[in-house]
């Protein structure tokens, strides 16, 4: 079974939010960040990620595992800093008891600017001198593997019916459920690649080969689908797919 | 009161909420983290304020757009970001997080692209930067893949039945670029004036560059 955040080809959303000028145009001029909370909230996750005690995979899956109640009712931001809350205490680098004292501080208006005098940065903290260096490397998750790849481009392939996370139940997958038991077509081999769905559960980065499955659009929605040659491409790591005999 | 005792793996959080603690003011749950890391030297105040500068200004669709352009004037350049994006984007010095595998598809008379992450957000930031709240709202997510034509619809951009749409799906780490049309009238202009009419939809696939005054 699939969590809240796995919505390809869900019903029930309304049109899609867009701020339209007044001759009715799509305006495509959005600021950066809406409100100064948003880039807050936006920054201490990558400030706090930077001090290297989860992974990316790890704080997706703990947006995921929200309650659907919450990560039904929170705003894209609230998402993350509820995440980063939770991923806080669990890895230690904070208390609740701490939080809650903050949260009263912040409450009762009391956070007094004197908290923050003078305080020695930990080893790990991520330094504005090294920002631009940092963001520059970037992260990246393709690896230097001896794998070679099993299908070959233009292979027909079926993906798995269910989570192919086998390790963990209701563990962290990148096969949306929309795609789960179709018929599709390697496309292209992007090589190894860390598989989310162990190295969000600490499990280790397993590089393993990625590809791009091409889907045909009648295949993933029937008949709602809206024209018989569209495509859906979607970037799929070899475990979530088997190779089509019929 | 939540009487379940935390005993489980670290992973298996679901029955220990810290987030539940926070205030319901999202600007107060901001502050109250924001000044507990600050107090225990978890974050430097600097960092994000270097952080917030960096995407407002320096890291936006201004990169994608003069990636674009150079395409549109320069056929090897082209040729090198379709086969190998990463570093054709990595040549205008566009590179790193979020942006470390790249990968462009082209717009064509009979092909539209559309890019989407059902699963979260996943965005090219060094091209495009932080992405628009549309982007990262369920409607679109939810949307995207199974009705492209009507969801490209409500941008204003109806796609003959005669062009096929190809929707990708940001599922992994690759991220993706759209490549547009280079407007009909634009045979004179200038790289440099070439990159003014390259919207940021336009390289997302839901809207189309500028056309020519």
């Amino acid at each position: 079974m699939s969590r809240l955040h796995d919505m390809g080809g869900r019903f029930g959303n309304g049109p899609i939010p867009l701020y339209k000028n007044e001759n009715n145009k799509v305006e495509d001029n959005e600021p950066t960040f809406k409100y100064d909370w948003h880039a807050k909230a936006w920054a201490v996750t990558l400030a706090a990620g930077a001090l290297g005690q989860w992974n990316l995979d790890i704080s997706r899956h703990y947006r995921e595992c929200l309650p659907p109640k919450d990560y039904m009712n929170f705003s894209y931001y609230e998402k993350w800093l509820a995440a980063l809350t939770n991923l806080l205490v669990d890895k230690k680098l904070v208390s609740l008891n701490e939080i809650k004292k903050f949260v009263d501080l912040a409450k009762t208006n009391n956070l007094d600017p004197e908290l923050i005098k003078n305080i020695k940065l930990d080893q790990r903290t991520w330094l504005a001198k090294d920002v631009q260096k940092t963001l520059g490397w970037g992260g990246p998750s393709l690896r230097s593997t001896k794998n070679e790849p099993i299908y070959k481009i233009g292979d027909d392939v079926i993906t798995l019916k269910h989570n192919p996370n086998k390790d963990v139940k209701g563990g962290h997958t990148r096969l949306p459920t929309y795609a789960m038991g179709k018929m599709g077509k390697v496309y292209s081999y992007n090589g190894s690649h860390v598989l989310p769905d162990t190295n969000a559960h600490g499990n280790g980065e397993t590089p393993t080969p990625l590809y791009t499955i091409e889907f045909k659009a009648i295949e993933l929605w029937g008949t709602s689908a809206e024209n018989e040659n569209d495509l859906v491409y979607l970037d799929l790591w070899e475990p979530y797919f088997n190779l089509n005999t019929e | 009161m939540n009487s379940k005792e935390n005993n489980h793996s670290h992973h298996d959080h679901e029955h220990d909420h810290a987030h539940s603690h926070l205030p319901s003011d999202p600007e107060l749950r901001v502050k109250a983290i924001e000044t507990l890391l600050l107090s225990k030297g978890l974050i430097d105040p600097n960092t994000l304020d270097e952080l917030i500068d960096t995407y407002e200004n320096n890291i936006g669709p201004q990169n994608g757009a003069k990636v674009v352009a150079k395409a549109w004037v320069d056929n090897d350049y082209k040729k090198r970001l379709l086969e190998d994006a990463t570093s054709a984007i990595r040549e205008l010095s566009y590179q790193g997080r979020q942006g470390e595998n790249m990968v462009v598809v082209e717009n064509t008379p009979e092909i539209h692209n559309v890019v989407v992450c059902t699963l979260c957000s996943c965005y090219p930031w060094p091209v495009l930067g932080i992405p628009p709240t549309w982007y990262k709202s369920d409607e679109y997510r939810s949307r995207a893949v199974r009705e492209p034509r009507k969801v490209l619809s409500e941008f204003g951009l109806n796609i003959d039945s005669k062009v096929q749409i190809k929707v990708w799906d940001s599922t992994a780490e690759l991220r993706y670029l759209v490549l547009p049309m280079r407007p009909i009238g634009s045979e004179n202009m200038s790289e440099a004036e070439l990159a003014k009419l390259v919207t940021r939809n336009s390289m997302i696939g839901t809207g189309l560059p500028e056309n020519v005054k």
